[in-house]
């Protein structure tokens, strides 16, 4: 089992890994159960995301609020980015290329990518909260790595602190 | 498969699309827990406690936004 250590740690380094792939800063800070649990978790949210809402979830023409957020994830906003870039891409090649002069609305549907609600809504619910659930575990990377905290903390000072608990409890 | 699994979006099929705010709830549930507690041996059961507490607000505010809107003076209830 890791100990807890009072060594320097590199916050930015921290804060970078965290931002880049989810829960990596948290392995940087020997919490490896816990950066694994974390980046499982906001995977599997992001891409069920993706999957009931397919390419056009992350959106960074027209939902940039959401967009915003849906990168907070890192490296998985960014492949379903490039996901997107790539349907637009061949989007705007059929427009070019159809005769008709339709919208590019009407080729979304045409393609069966366009997003409706209720799965519009749930999708970006799920991968924007997974970018903003990201965010709250890049501020404890940030605020553990500002403490110096490495590894899980050592059962010495949990009996530690249960005994001033105990203590507290007694005296009232 | 995979390919249209995130390509194109899936029909939902509930009768009801609050129910997938429940795996929301259990994710932002998960995810809280395992950077708050202290020993990680517990983080099953303080997640389960949270989950049911999220579950049980949120059956609470349903309540009260049902019970606003069929009884609120003006409401489809009153016409």
């Amino acid at each position: 089992m890791t100990k807890r250590k009072e060594t320097s740690v590199l916050p930015a380094l921290a804060v970078l890994l965290a931002c880049a792939i989810p829960g990596a800063g948290h392995i940087y800070l020997g919490r490896v159960g816990r950066g694994l649990i974390i980046f499982l978790t906001i995977s599997a949210l992001f891409w069920s995301g993706m999957a009931i809402g397919g390419v056009l979830t992350v959106d960074s023409q027209q939902e940039k609020w959401w967009f915003a957020a849906q990168m907070l994830t890192g490296a998985n906003g960014l492949v379903a980015w490039q996901l997107e870039k790539r349907a637009y891409q061949d989007l705007q090649q059929d427009l070019q290329k159809d005769a008709q002069g339709r919208s590019l609305e009407d080729r979304m549907v045409d393609k069966k990518i366009a997003l409706v609600a209720p799965a519009e809504t749930v999708a970006r619910a799920y991968s924007g909260v997974a970018g903003l659930i990201n965010l709250m575990c890049i501020f404890d990377v940030l605020m553990l790595s500002l403490m110096g905290v490495r590894g899980e903390p050592s059962p010495e000072k949990k009996r530690a602190k249960r005994r001033s608990e105990k203590d507290v409890e007694t005296k009232s | 498969m995979i390919a249209t699994l995130f390509y194109n979006p899936i029909t939902l099929s509930f009768e009801s699309e609050l129910w997938l705010l429940l795996p929301l709830c259990a994710a932002v549930g998960l995810v809280y827990k395992t950077i708050r507690v202290e020993n990680i041996s517990h983080l099953l059961k303080e997640f389960v406690l949270l989950l049911l507490y999220m579950a049980f607000g949120l059956v609470v505010l349903c309540t009260l936004l049902w019970l606003i809107d069929t009884y609120w003076p003006g409401s489809a209830w009153f016409s």
